[in-house]
């Protein structure tokens, strides 16, 4: 799995390619960073597939966000990995776009 | 004047033309027991190393759990483990490879890093490499014994476990290692593969063909002393081969001790002249009719003309009875002992018209995982058709069987039927390969009719693809091989001219409509049944006119069983990791478009089910057993920890607010909603969670 993380602004976006699952998901929690950031996205075109592992990462970024009053949302990802935001009820606390 | 010449020259030829046959069949069948045998004895090292690389290293993993670092322990303690997971040695050996623990107290102590032999087992140490594995070879302190040694690496690569076995433990388990796998080896059609212990000489093996014919290595008719000579003892086993009568049929054979057994690969010698037997004796017989004819004709030429008109007459009736023995030898050349096999079904025939004419089919096995089909038609019709029949079916199989690149293989034949080519006769060909493991099928189309594949659903389809040259027309033509797949319950159908070009009463043709017409209406795909409908249709089209052609048709329908893939982990999440390896080495096995695209889903399933084992199991271990059909995959994750249902967890609420979300439970959730169908059984003191996934709806 691949980290890319790109700051413009305010706004972070975080590139995840590859696997997220138990193997790989502390590798992200490490590389996430959020610092001080007022948005971040995740862009999830490169992702081949999510296990829980990997919901557990986001899940973090999603509480640090909102703990701050910053925003989040979850971009491109393909049809396995949204349907595990949609089994899970994740896509609507992620804005899954 | 003329005459006489080509009535000497013309036996002449085919006289050589019986002496060439002759001596490619016998080289060629005496360098195919070879490569055979070659074959045997390389397959059967892969397939036993392998097997004993699986075991001890399952056992080195299992210590390297156990301790999880390099560190000393009681040799009492080492002793236990070295019983416990049946092996000779155990040795726990630290990063600067000194043996800070063993089974054996010679052992402790000994420093591996720049030791000849141990030294490249220090190659663990460098943090990548996870095990190394040496060859069986004579033992450091006691060179009587062979033993071999593998070891495993702690993580980070602090250090490693090393374990040995002798030969005289191997013998004893070799039996359970090798199980059934002699009984089914393939070797050619008929032979088979003998395995014996060498000192109380029962069989370990029991070949299908021979089953329970012999329970002694004697009792087959083996003669150890004589083999003795030939036995093979380095890896250089070419040029080995010996013959013995074995089972009452005389065999070539290999010999070669391993591990307190003594093993025999064996071909019996008649499936190799079989061949090349009947194309001689076939050919000399229609020689012999036409030289008959000849000599008759050279007697008599010079009588009165009324006199001529009755022999003329008696000779056509002769003639006639002639070529209906030569129309049964020819059809005998064609095998019809049709293979059974859960891969594939295939089925053929060949009707020959009024005389002896030019097509034929064949199939015979390549190699263990290929199999090989076609169907020829050769220019004209008559003797010298069905002579050039005979030899262009001997070379296509001869030199398949030693070419392995097919569009190679075809350019040869064709050199070959070119260059001797006294009558510029040339004939058309399809030739199949099918590797039963993916249902791809490559072929060489030489200026043949295009096949139909009739779908599993009923669908029937052209396979027309560009076509190569004709083969024996021009010496130095290219061919090049093309593939195409055929899925599980599909079935190829090929046919000769004598199909499509059938004319009935009106004059009018068969052809290709009536042909996908015939498809339409079978009820079913299996091989004899398409093949009969056709021949049917086509006689009762044709009735009432005289046969024109040979009818010659084959088909092969592809089969799938399921295939088995089993593998034991560590509960740690390298052993996770290594799971999901697993999982992606089996997809690029099978090469399946439904698993393929299912292999995400499988890898998620995976994931939550392994982490789970881990996290709430105190198993030793865990293992994956995976099964793939053609429309779907089972896998049982199997641990031996206490009981443990993940199924009766409660799912947690997906409809709460971020805040309120619970961490946990959320896998087990994925898994029963991704997978088909997920059951939990306790079963011999162990978990077994089975999930299944379909891809077909």
């Amino acid at each position: 799995m691949d980290v890319i993380r790109k700051q413009e602004g305010a706004t972070l976006t975080i590139s995840v390619v590859g696997r997220l699952d138990t193997n790989t998901a502390p590798e992200l929690e490490a590389e996430m960073k959020l610092d001080d950031a007022g948005e971040v996205v995740f862009d999830l075109a490169g992702l081949e597939y999510i296990s829980s592992a990997g919901l557990r990462v986001l899940m973090g970024a999603q509480k640090i966000m909102a703990a701050r009053g910053g925003k989040m949302k979850v971009v491109n990802s393909n049809a396995m990995v949204r349907g595990v935001f949609d089994i899970t009820g994740l896509s609507d606390i992620f804005s899954v776009e | 004047m003329r005459r006489r010449v080509i009535f000497t020259a013309t036996p002449a030829l085919y006289v050589v033309l019986l002496g060439v046959a002759w001596s490619i069949g016998t080289r060629q069948a005496e360098k195919d027991t070879n490569a055979q045998l070659d074959y045997a004895v390389m397959d059967f090292r892969d397939t036993v190393q392998g097997a004993i690389d699986t075991m001890i290293g399952y056992a080195a993993k299992r210590v390297v759990t156990y301790l999880g670092e390099a560190k000393a322990k009681s040799l009492e303690e080492m002793a236990d483990l070295a019983r416990h997971l049946d092996i000779d040695e155990v040795n726990v050996v630290s990063r600067e490879g000194d043996i800070i623990a063993s089974n054996d107290p010679h052992c402790l102590g000994v420093c591996m890093a720049g030791d000849p032999v141990m030294d490249p087992f220090m190659e663990l140490t460098n943090g990548v490499t996870p095990t190394v594995s040496q060859p069986f070879r004579p033992h450091a302190r006691n060179p009587k014994v062979r033993a071999k040694y593998l070891a495993v690496a702690f993580p980070g690569g602090a250090g490693f476990v090393q374990v040995g076995l002798n030969e005289t433990r191997l013998a004893k388990m070799l039996p359970t290692i090798l199980g059934y796998i002699f009984d089914e080896w393939l070797l050619g059609r008929t032979g088979f593969f003998l395995c014996a212990d060498a000192e109380t000489d029962a069989l370990v093996s029991n070949p299908s063909r021979h089953r329970d014919e012999a329970k002694t290595l004697s009792e087959t008719g083996f003669d150890a002393r004589a083999a003795s000579r030939y036995e093979v003892t380095d890896n250089s086993n070419k040029g080995r081969t010996f013959r013995q009568r074995l089972f009452g049929e005389m065999c070539y054979c290999r010999y070669f001790t391993f591990a307190g057994h003594r093993f025999i690969p064996a071909l019996p010698e008649r499936e190799y002249y079989d061949t090349r037997d009947m194309i001689v004796t076939s050919m000399a017989v229609l020689l012999a009719i036409v030289l008959g004819g000849f000599a008759v004709s050279l007697s008599r030429i010079s009588r009165d003309s009324a006199r001529l008109k009755a022999f003329y007459a008696a000779e056509e009736a002769s003639r006639a009875k002639e070529m209906d023995i030569a129309k049964t030898i020819q059809a005998s050349s064609l095998p019809c002992d049709f293979p059974v096999s859960e891969r594939f079904e295939l089925f053929a025939s060949m009707t020959p018209a009024r005389d002896v004419g030019g097509d034929f089919y064949d199939f015979f096995p390549l190699d263990s995982g290929r199999f090989v089909f076609l169907v020829a038609d050769v220019s004209g019709k008559g003797i010298s058709a069905a002579l050039y029949m005979m030899t262009a079916k001997t070379l296509i199989k001869d030199i398949l069987l030693s070419e392995h690149d097919l569009s190679a293989a075809l350019m040869r034949v064709n050199d070959d039927l070119s260059r001797n080519n006294p009558a510029n006769m040339f004939l058309t060909a399809w030739v199949g390969v099918i590797d039963f493991g993916t249902g791809r099928v490559e072929f060489v189309n030489a200026g043949h009719n295009p096949p139909i594949v009739r779908r599993a659903d009923g669908t029937a389809v052209w396979m027309s693809e560009k076509s190569g040259p004709l083969l024996a027309f021009v010496e130095g033509a290219k061919y090049r091989s093309s593939s195409f797949d055929l899925a599980p319950g599909d079935t190829l159908f090929l046919y000769t001219d004598g199909v499509t070009e059938a004319m009935d009463a009106k004059g009018d043709l068969f052809g290709e409509t009536r042909l996908m017409e015939a498809f339409s209406v079978a009820p079913s795909g299996e091989p004899p049944t398409l093949c009969r409908l056709v021949r049917t249709l086509v006689t009762a089209f044709a009735a009432g006119t005289p046969p024109t052609d040979d009818l010659t048709v084959l088909a092969v329908k592809y089969l799938s069983r399921p295939r088995r893939f089993v593998r034991t982990f560590t509960t740690t999440q390298a052993g996770i990791a290594a799971a999901s390896k697993f999982l992606d080495k089996i997809a690029a096995k099978e090469n399946n478009a439904g698993l393929n695209a299912t292999i995400p889903t499988l890898h998620v399933i995976l994931d939550e089910v392994a982490s789970n084992i881990v996290r709430h199991s105190d198993a030793s271990g865990f293992a994956v057993e995976m099964e793939v059909t053609h429309d779907g995959v089972t896998i049982d994750f199997i641990d031996d920890g206490a009981p443990y249902n993940p199924l009766l967890h409660v799912d947690p609420d997906t409809s709460l607010g971020a805040d309120k979300r619970p961490v946990g439970g959320l896998g087990i959730l994925m898994v029963k909603k991704m997978a088909t169908s997920v059951a939990y059984r306790r079963d011999h003191s162990r978990n077994i969670l089975r999930v299944s996934k379909n891809w077909n709806g």
